[in-house]
């Protein structure tokens, strides 16, 4: 089975440099998954999981934002946050969640709600990954 | 003559001083090391949106995003300027400050914004155009903070109508040299590369909006390249400035022991003369 690239790039550090089968990435508007000669693509990502597969095996990543580009069966994802599923600190998710919560019932402004609403995708997924 | 006490204690404070300045510099030359690493790990990051960006203008020439157009002249500009938050870095904070004072006096309607404590203390008595400071960035390197300043110099461009903001910092060389440099920040001006894609890409949502978030993406990475640069660069000069402090001190004790035995000696002998004439009258 042939196989495709895949490059996960932090601000920090390039988080993944490997060969997979196939993958499914969150895209803005809605997952999608890249097979061997995927046509060119380029779109923003939404907080979501990252699903690689490797001969039938598959790791989980809870992403949040950013980018990803398919050229060549190479797939570029650059993003601020990306968690694997034992990287999550459940703790700290929940918290987030909450204080995400009530501040989408108490916010005024159209950008503090956006921005919450964000907060809470986020942990939402995060808690979604390491309830599986 | 001076006193032989006084000596002493010029030779203990000074030697004091030098093992500060000699810690100063061991402490730099290992912040120095993790800022060129930080700066090394940023880079597969920085370049791939810059060749993303690149590539898509260069395939959307029409249509003109106001992040990636020519600087309107005649709108508000304002100007980052990168300083340490610390001194004791030789001439890093002053070659900043002269440069920026030039600029302001060229061109006096320029807002100010300061990144680090030095700028800010001198500008703030020179100028009412500090529209907003960031201070204690360098000190725990932190993307989440270097982004929260790039959305604010992003609102400003997009939302207050500013036409040009351009950044003045210590450009990192080497570890013992530092460039002033005053770089466009906004609108963007992707670096030109040979990796232009030319393969046609299926945009999703639009392209409007990929353009929008990748030029927002690539302000952050600007900004964050530029705090990365600037504090490895306070790094090198604070290590080169104790390295020679050091250096300084050294020699200075040097000079000041040899004075300090010369002192003695002649004390030493003055004493000799007295109890050899006392005795000598004793036994007449």
């Amino acid at each position: 089975m042939s196989k495709i690239t895949i490059e996960v790039m932090q601000p920090s550090q390039v988080k993944i440099s490997d060969e997979y089968d196939h993958v499914i990435v969150p895209g803005s508007e809605g997952d999608f998954g890249v097979y061997e000669d995927h046509t060119p693509f380029i779109t923003k990502m939404r907080p979501g999981i990252l699903q690689l597969y490797k001969n039938n095996s598959v790791e989980k990543y809870a992403i949040h934002d950013g980018f990803v580009t398919v050229e060549n069966n190479v797939v570029k994802i650059v993003c601020e946050n990306i968690e694997k599923e034992n990287e999550i600190d459940k703790g700290r998710a929940e918290a987030a969640k909450e204080r995400a919560e009530k501040r989408l019932r108490s916010s005024e402004s159209d950008i503090d709600f956006r921005r919450a609403e964000l907060a809470l995708k986020k942990a939402l997924v995060r808690l979604k990954l390491q309830s599986r | 003559m001076a006193n032989l006490r006084d000596i002493k204690n010029r030779i203990k404070s000074v030697k004091s001083t030098k093992q500060i300045t000699n810690a100063m510099k061991m402490v730099a030359s290992s912040k120095l090391r993790k800022a060129q690493i930080n700066i090394l790990n940023a880079r597969p990051y920085a370049d791939y949106v810059n060749e993303i960006l690149r590539t898509l203008k260069y395939k959307n020439i029409q249509s003109q995003h106001p992040l990636l157009d020519d600087p309107r002249e005649k709108a508000k500009k304002a100007i980052v300027v990168v300083t340490a938050d610390k001194g004791l870095c030789g001439s890093f904070n002053t070659n900043i400050i002269r440069k920026a004072t030039e600029y302001i006096n060229s061109h006096p309607d320029t807002d100010i914004i300061c990144f680090g404590k030095k700028g800010r203390d001198y500008l703030k008595k020179r100028s009412d155009n500090i529209i907003r400071e960031y201070t204690d960035l360098f000190n725990e390197m932190n993307f989440d903070v270097s982004k929260e300043a790039s959305e604010f110099l992003l609102d400003l461009f997009l939302k207050e109508n500013y036409g040009k903001i351009e950044v003045l910092y210590n450009e990192f060389k080497s570890a013992i040299q530092q460039n002033v440099v005053v770089k466009q920040l906004l609108p963007v001006i992707p670096i030109e590369s040979e990796d232009v894609s030319k393969m046609d890409f299926l945009y999703e949502p639009d392209e409007d909006t990929i353009i929008e978030e990748l030029g927002r993406k690539y302000v952050h990475v600007d900004i964050w390249r530029i705090m990365l640069e600037s504090s490895a660069a306070e790094q090198g000069a604070r290590m080169t400035a104790m390295d020679s402090a050091t250096i300084n001190a050294a020699e200075m004790i040097e000079h000041l022991t040899l004075n300090y035995n010369r002192v003695r000696q002649s004390a030493i002998t003055t004493e000799i003369i007295e109890i050899a004439s006392g005795a000598e009258a004793i036994n007449l």
